[in-house]
């Protein structure tokens, strides 16, 4: 997953090294007299919640106070409340700006190009898909030579604005691009700019994206701030596990299913048995990826964290793969059938059926280090050489787990 | 594009360089590539120039410190057209540049198979490729494969490419590595095979997608149908369907678009390629697109004469729900359009189970889901056979082990041995245990088989100074060597026919015991039918001993029977056996293959192989010994069959290399320098002078 950061984090870090204007702002824990003062000076605040989630404003969670009792109590409130599903990690007050013009801009890398491209609207601070292509400009942006004001400013010209504030915004725009490209983001939205009567520019809302595989963003200057997590516990340890190495993926998402334990391998494979699982009412657990080759003890700590969170609860353990191209199937499996037996051992008996498909090198090994392991712990198997295709027993794994869930509600002999 | 075929993407004659070629995995698969096709002229990797990476019964690969080098290196005609690059992520943007720089003119194509390049660098390395006049696939591809001119570069068809890539008319283009193999073998069962293969990779920007690649397709002529693997993410089906609505008359297209599960969910796919841009490029924005295109719904196998008239009347392709659905898809298409097979399809996609132990739960299952094992393919069935039917013992699991142990650890504490502490060990103070463990990974489990084994050790240690085996460390003492020098002398004075002979022994037990249901060797009463295996045995041995004798032939002897000193009785006994023997008896101690053993040799005299009882060596008797302590764990699976064999010639060569320092210790003491020297009178010459 991309690292993230909202609004917050830009005014702290990020504006004032790129010399992009934005509101002043004070973040709480702040004192009542600090509150006073500054709504003093604005005239208003708009209070927001610092948190991950999109469509704050729609959700109700940034409320607009020009009176200090009222800001405090909406602060502490938007520190407290979920946004959609996301608890905040704190709330800040920032300077309400009466804009005369809103404006909306965002870099991303684009499929279109395969290049940057810089997207403008003068219909800034509403939902970006809302506004027609009339109303938007996208201009491509060449990766070496960068978003330059007179293209920025070509841009608002197409979009019908000119004048002083075309060639104030070209600059802010310019210097947007700078911080995109030195901390090696992969999208970065500032919805809206908004521009007062003096016209002075604010950018009053902004998101990011770093691209983790940039090494700019393993320098960008600052620690990116951490969020409280609804990440189950599973899907949070296996993400510093896979971090933890680069021999062999371990990707998981949870999925909040309740019947498979889908152990995975391969990205396009873990894909399509998830998507029919999922349409054959397999109802998997996560979705996976333990591809990649990975050495005995790595699949095996793998093998054993997906246990330990999830084979309780397990209608049917699913062990699936396409034919392998470099990952040794004698390694993986006997890393696998370990973990099995080590967590049989630790948490008594088990006898979900177990079934298993894949192809590759040392695969009659593997199978047989599994064959040997579950007929130790007594749990039912089917094994799937290459010749079936791994979505055929996909599905078949799908009725399975069926089958005995049925039968455990009584609804089979 | 550069390319203005297929064809110019990857053909027979292009020469193939690859960057950091001595990587694991770029080295691997270009061992399989070269077998496959012989396409790679050379590799380069910093710091490895003058290496070369060797493809066994092909020849080998020059490696090159850099591309210029190996640019200026090679002959003209064998400079390489196609790069696939293998760097580490950080690496790719520089070596792409070193390629674009020395390879002007003559380096069409650049194929990034490296994951995890940043987006910025793919965007940069388009811009490059682009202004160079030089295509590039990827990042993250797994390769191409051109199954008719048996071309691929990367990992496309794993090991063995031509085993799923038959040539055919269908072109896949897909997402997925994995999917272009997983598709290609689908189709074998629709009777179609593959025009061309390529993963596009799946990273945010892919650098020559489906929109690119569809033109070339839509005009090969090896092409006839195009099969679509599609992930969310990116633009670029938008368009291609704008521009297959520009083609006059369309290939038919089979298309698989996956990732809708995810979407609504904060779930990242398998690939980076995933992250959704916009709504414009969610899966099902892209089902949309294709079902608009197709201008029928997804194919319900269920519906098949339908979807054979829809297919007939409106000639575009279809999309399929589930992956095996291409199957009835593509046979649809081809009734629909009347379009020949490539072959005589191949036996029908269907679950096809090779191990199947429902128990319990089979009984109460409905019919379709209780399965029953298939028979299992070739090459499969044998090794299964051989491997997982056997019962005995566990295969061999392999990985790098460099830096790695099962056996021993030490955490800069502790050293141990198979998890057990060497301190413990030495408070316990039997040498022996230590070793079995060491040696079968598992502690003995009973209390005599260390005692048994350390009195093997001691009848190992020597029988005097004219075996070879002492004749080593002497000689090696009288040339004036150090102590080391003298137990390699010892050991190198070992060997199959001298000391080794317990392994052939183990083996023939295992061969033997194999068959039977025994579990526990020292069991009195799981006792197999002993004189049934003694007489099957003698049997086949006469007759293979006729065979030989009347051939001319040498025959082979039965492992560890007979010694050429005692061999002088009617019934013989080796001394060091009966002591074994003897401890056995008096603590009332049974083992299987020593019985077996005795019997075997009374057999083999009654019924006329040989003309005396002969020893059961004490050889034999070491191999009986350790055989009955591995035996458990081979019918466990907890060892293979080749440590059990090993077993007995390692314990012979223990227990001799000790005798030979000993023998060493005493001539370097006392015998004169060069005393083993044979004077020159006393040697002969067994040629003709010849000058």
């Amino acid at each position: 997953m991309s690292a993230r950061i909202g609004e917050l984090t830009f005014l702290r870090e990020l504006a004032g090294r790129f010399k992009i204007p934005a509101p002043d702002y004070v973040v709480e824990p702040v004192t009542q007299s600090d509150v006073k003062a500054r709504l003093r000076k604005w005239g208003a605040g708009i209070v927001k919640p610092d948190v991950l989630a999109g469509k704050r404003g729609k959700a109700g969670a940034v409320r607009k106070a020009s009176e200090y009792h009222e800001a405090i109590q909406l602060l502490k409130k938007a520190a407290a409340e979920q946004v959609n599903g996301q608890q905040p990690r704190t709330a800040y007050l920032a300077q309400a700006v009466p804009a005369d013009m809103e404006l909306f801009t965002a870099i991303t890398y684009d499929s279109r190009y395969l290049s940057p491209s810089f997207t403008i609207s003068l219909k800034g601070g509403v939902d970006i898909e809302s506004v027609p292509d009339s109303d938007k400009a996208t201009i491509p942006v060449d990766v070496f030579k960068g978003l330059n004001a007179y293209q920025a400013s070509q841009a608002l010209s197409r979009l019908g604005l000119q004048g002083k504030l075309n060639s104030s915004l070209a600059l802010c725009f310019v210097n947007q691009w700078d911080m995109f490209i030195s901390t090696g983001m992969q999208t970065c939205e500032i919805n809206p700019w908004r521009v007062n009567k003096d016209g002075r520019i604010f950018a009053c809302d902004f998101k990011a994206t770093f691209d983790e595989n940039n090494f700019k963003f393993k320098d960008i200057g600052f620690t990116l701030p951490e969020y409280p997590t609804t990440e189950e516990a599973f899907d949070e340890e296996m993400r510093a596990w896979a971090a933890s190495s680069h021999q062999g993926q371990a990707h998981v998402s949870s999925l909040g299913g309740k019947k498979i334990l889908p152990i995975l391998f391969g990205g396009g494979a873990g894909t399509i048995v998830i998507e029919t699982l999922a349409q054959m009412d397999g109802d998997p657990m996560f979705l996976s990826d333990f591809g990649g080759n990975p050495p005995y003890e790595r699949m095996k700590k793998t093998a054993e964290i997906c246990f330990r969170h999830k084979l309780k609860e397990a209608a049917l353990l699913l062990i699936l793969g396409g034919k392998a191209n470099n990952t040794q199937i004698d390694v993986t499996f006997a890393a696998i059938a370990d973990a099995l037996e080590e967590w049989a051992a630790k948490n008594g008996p088990i006898s979900i059926p177990v079934v298993i498909g894949r192809g590759g090198p040392g695969l009659v090994q593997g199978f047989a280090a599994m064959k040997k392991a579950l007929e130790n712990l007594g749990m039912p198997y089917v094994f799937f050489g290459p010749d079936t295709p791994i979505t055929l027993a996909a599905a078949y794994a799908a009725r399975l787990a069926n089958c005995g869930a049925r039968k455990a509600r009584g609804e089979l002999p | 594009m550069r390319a203005k075929s297929l064809k110019d993407l990857l053909k027979a004659r292009d020469r193939v360089a690859v960057s950091n070629i001595t990587g694991r995995e770029a080295a691997k698969v270009s061992i399989v590539s070269q077998r496959f096709c012989g396409n790679i002229v050379a590799g380069w990797a910093l710091g490895k120039a003058g290496q070369a990476l060797n493809v066994p019964g092909v020849g080998s690969i020059p490696v090159f410190g850099q591309f210029d080098e190996l640019m200026t290196s090679l002959p003209e005609k064998k400079r390489p057209n196609k790069i696939v690059v293998y760097s580490p992520p950080d690496a790719v943007y520089g070596d792409v540049k070193e390629v674009l720089e020395h390879g002007q003119k003559k380096v069409e194509t650049i194929f990034v198979i490296t994951e995890h390049v940043s987006i910025e660098v793919t965007a940069k390395l388009k811009a490059l490729t682009e202004q160079a006049g030089v295509d590039i696939v990827g990042c993250n591809t797994l390769g191409v494969i051109n199954p008719h001119e048996s071309a691929r570069v990367g990992a496309i068809g794993a090991d063995a490419p031509d085993e799923t890539f038959r040539k055919g008319s269908v072109c896949i283009l897909s997402n997925s590595g994995n999917m272009v193999n997983t598709i290609a073998a689908y189709l074998q069962a629709a009777g179609l095979g593959i025009s061309c293969g390529i993963s596009t990779g799946k990273d945010v920007l892919i650098l020559t997608p489906s929109r690119d690649l569809l033109p070339l397709a839509m005009k090969d002529p090896r092409t006839r149908i195009i099969a679509l693997y599609i992930e969310p993410g990116g633009a670029y089906e938008q368009e291609a369907i704008e521009y297959l609505a520009t083609v006059r008359k369309p290939k038919p297209i089979l298309v698989y678009v996956s990732g809708r599960f995810a979407e609504g969910r904060a779930v990242l796919l398998g690939h980076a390629g995933a992250v959704v841009e916009g709504p414009n490029t969610s899966a099902s924005r892209k089902i949309q697109l294709f079902d608009d295109y197709f201008g029928m719904p997804v194919f319900d196998p269920e519906q098949r004469r339908r979807f054979v008239s829809l297919l007939a009347e409106k000639k575009r392709g279809v999309r399929v729900n589930t992956l095996h659905d291409l199957v009835p898809a593509a046979q649809a298409l081809i009734d629909a359009l009347d379009i020949k097979p490539d072959f005589q399809a191949t036996r029908p996609i269907a679950l096809r189970p090779w191990f199947v132990e429902l128990g319990a739960l089979g009984r109460k299952l409905p019919r379709e889901l209780a399965l029953y094992p298939t028979t299992i393919p070739e090459p499969y069935g044998s090794l299964v056979n051989q491997h997982v039917k056997s019962g005995i013992g566990r295969l061999p699991t392999r990985q790098p082990m460099r830096n790695a142990s099962h056996a021993s650890s030490n955490d800069g504490i502790t050293p141990r041995i198979y998890g057990y502490s060497v301190m413990n060990l030495m408070k316990k103070g039997a040498f022996g245990e230590a070793v079995l463990l060491y040696w079968l990974g598992h502690p003995a489990k009973q209390g005599f088989e260390a005692r048994l084994f350390e009195m093997g050790l001691i009848a190992s240690l020597t029988n005097g100074p004219g075996t070879i085996s002492a004749q080593g460390p002497k000689l090696s003492a009288s040339a004036g060597n150090s102590p080391n020098t003298a137990m390699i002398a010892t050991l190198a004075a070992i060997g199959t026919v001298h000391g080794g002979n317990g392994q052939e022994a183990a083996r023939m037990l295992v061969d033997l015991f194999g068959q039977t249901k025994m579990t526990d060797p020292y069991s009195r009463t799981d006792v197999p039918d002993l004189d049934a295996l003694v007489n099957a045995f003698v049997n086949k041995f006469k007759e293979k001993k006729a065979v030989a004798k009347e051939a001319g032939l040498d025959y082979g002897k039965v492992p560890c029977l007979g010694h050429p000193v005692f061999n002088k009785e009617t019934i013989n006994y080796d001394p060091r056996e009966r002591v074994i023997a003897a401890y056995m008896e008096q603590h009332k101690l049974y083992n299987v293959f020593h019985d077996f053993y005795h019997r075997l040799a009374r057999a083999m005299m009654d019924s006329g192989v040989t003309n005396k009882v002969h020893a059961v060596n004490v050889d034999a008797a070491l191999t009986c010994i350790l055989m009955g302590m591995a035996w458990p764990l081979l019918k466990d699976k907890k060892i293979t069959v080749e440590r059990a064999v090993d077993l007995p010639f390692l314990a012979f060569a223990l227990g001799r290399v000790a005798g030979g320092a000993g023998e060493y210790l005493d001539h370097r003491e006392s015998g004169a320098d060069m005393d083993m020297r044979v004077p020159v009178e006393e040697c002969r010459y067994l040629g003709r002078i010849l000058d």
